[in-house]
Formats: C-alpha cells, structure tokens, sequence
C-alpha cells in the first residue's frame, strides 16, 4: 500500500492538519493508516492524544532520521497507508522519507514566501527521482484558502501550473473544524452537526479522493 | 460516525510498490539533499557510556577474599561495586533501625 510524505521545509504550512485529515478520511474509508509523526512539535501525538484515535489508525512517535527507512518499510504493506509528517526544516530527514514515497504531497499557503520555501520541497523531489530512478508522484495541495481565491493566489497557482506542478483540487480551506481536530482529536465526524461542519467534511472528503486518485492513476506506477 | 463515507476506496488500487534502496543510494540520496541544503539536523548523540550519578567515594581496604568476592558479585550483575555498598549500607541501616 502506499507511502504519503507530506513535506516542506515551511513551518506553518499546514502539514499536520494535511496528514490529520487524509488519515482520518481514509481510515474512514475502510483503509488501515498508519501516521508516522516525524515533527519534534508532535502534533499528529497531540491530536492523539486529545481524543479517541479512530478505528485502523496508528500514530507513531519519535521517528528520526536514523529510523525513517526502516520504520516505513515496516509499515509499508498490504492493506496500509502510511502516512508521514515531518517538520517544517530543510532536513536529512525530509529526504530521506521523500525516498520512500509514492506520493509526495507539499502544502503550501497561498503566499509568495510559502510558493518559494515549498518549491525547494519540489527540487528535491526532482534530485531524488534521479538519484534513485524512479518516478515520485508530487502534488501541491493549497492550504487555508479563502472562498474567494484572492489574486495573489490565483497568480502564484498559474505559475505553478506553468511549471508543470500538479495542482490538487480542492484546496484545503481555511477552516474551524480543521483547528479543531487539535483541540479535540477524533475526526471531523466525532464533531457536532451544525455551523459549516458539512462543508468541512466535504472538502476534506474531496482532498482525500484527491490524493487516492493519484495513488492509484498509472502515473503513479 | 454513522453516516457513509462519501466514497469507496478500491483497496486493491492501494497496492505496496518497490522502493527497495541500495546501501549506496541512500548515501547518494544524502549527498544530494545536502546540495540543495537538507542537512542533517539532529542533535549528534554523545559518544560512550553516560555519566555515573554516582559521584560520592569511599576509602575502603578489605581483606583479600572480600575484595575478590564484591568484584565478582559486581561483575556478575553488571553493575559498579560502588551498588553493592550502597545496598549493603542500606542493609546496614534497617538492622540497626536507623
């Protein structure tokens, strides 16, 4: 089964509630997860902790560089999806989890700053592909967007298309539920009805398919 | 929790690939994160044993046959002499209530 990397060296990016949402949507799919949380912040630990960790999700902790390897091709196998989150640095770490990808998904908010801290998450991606010869599928997914895609961003998601960088659709907008999952762990399903919850898990269904159609699509292969 | 998902992953889509490295590769894979400056960014462990709490000394002489005896009782349970004074003071103490 498939190996998710989500990574930038941009703090703030959105990694965590990336990796929180995609697990918690596929596991409630019926796929078994495993989050490998490689940030020294332990969020995905944190978002554990604060409430029950829902069926066929494993959160595992405390992973560093000398581990990463090892610790994904444990993991690695039938009927898992291991999902890893890893720090907002420039790190050996990053790349070495990069090289057991099978998808690499970059978060990035829709600012100048984020476009070009993530973009050095695409170079060594690129580096990497030739170093092992293989092909690593990478995607950028927006983060906290706005209903109403502000000019910046629909400049700064032109340049990426015209650099031949798939965008995902949905972005992930900015939204409470999503802080929310760190407050009371669980997933958006464990959330009371009412407010924008509806719209929240739509789009974080939409993300999850997303990502699952590049997993699957033969590029992927 | 009761509400369908809204879609149905095909498990059999989600299938493992190889992603088997050389030893040799993942030193290649290093070498080219840190050009494009992925380094590495954790704290080097300190090399050897860690530092013994126990910094207190006595001056003990015994006599031959205790000497051996302790040394090899210490080296049998893998632990310092220095444990097994301690725990023979403890020892010590409770017999004479103090």
């Amino acid at each position: 089964m498939p190996v998710v990397t989500v990574a930038s060296p941009k703090g703030g990016a959105g990694k965590s509630t990336a990796a929180v949402l995609l697990g918690t949507e596929l596991a409630r799919a019926g796929a078994s997860v495993v989050l490998l949380d490689c940030d020294p912040n332990r969020s995905l630990s944190i978002w554990a902790e604060r409430g029950q960790v829902p069926d066929r999700i494993r959160v595992l902790a405390d992973i560093g560089e000398g581990e990463i390897i090892r610790t994904v091709k444990e993991h690695d196998r039938d009927g898992t999806v291991v999902i890893v989150d890893l720090e907002g640095v420039a790190s050996r770490l990053v790349s070495r989890a990069i090289s057991q990808a099978d998808l690499v998904l970059t978060p990035m908010r829709a600012t100048s700053l984020d476009a070009n801290v993530g973009a050095r998450a695409v170079r060594l991606v690129a580096e990497e592909e030739e170093v092992i010869g293989r092909k690593i599928r990478h995607a950028v997914v927006f983060t906290m967007t706005r209903a109403i895609r502000s000019r910046a961003h629909k400049g700064i998601e032109q340049s990426l298309r015209g650099q031949g960088l798939d965008v995902m659709e949905p972005p992930l907008m900015e939204r409470i539920a999503f802080a929310d999952l760190f407050e009371r762990g669980g997933d958006l399903h464990d959330m009371p009805e009412g407010g924008t919850i509806a719209n929240a898990r739509d789009n974080a269904a939409a993300f999850a398919q997303a990502v699952i159609e590049r997993l699957t699509s033969e590029d992927a292969t | 929790m009761s509400e369908p998902p809204p879609y149905q992953i095909d498990i059999r889509g989600l299938r493992k690939r190889p992603k088997e490295l050389a030893p040799e590769t993942e030193s290649r894979i290093d070498e080219a994160a840190e050009e494009l400056g992925f380094v590495e960014r954790e704290p080097r462990k300190r090399r050897g044993r860690p530092k013994s709490p126990r910094t207190g000394q006595v001056h003990a002489r015994v006599l031959p046959g205790f000497s051996e005896e302790i040394a090899a009782e210490a080296r049998r349970r893998g632990v310092q002499q220095g444990v097994l004074i301690e725990e023979a003071w403890n020892l010590y103490k409770e017999d004479r209530g103090m």
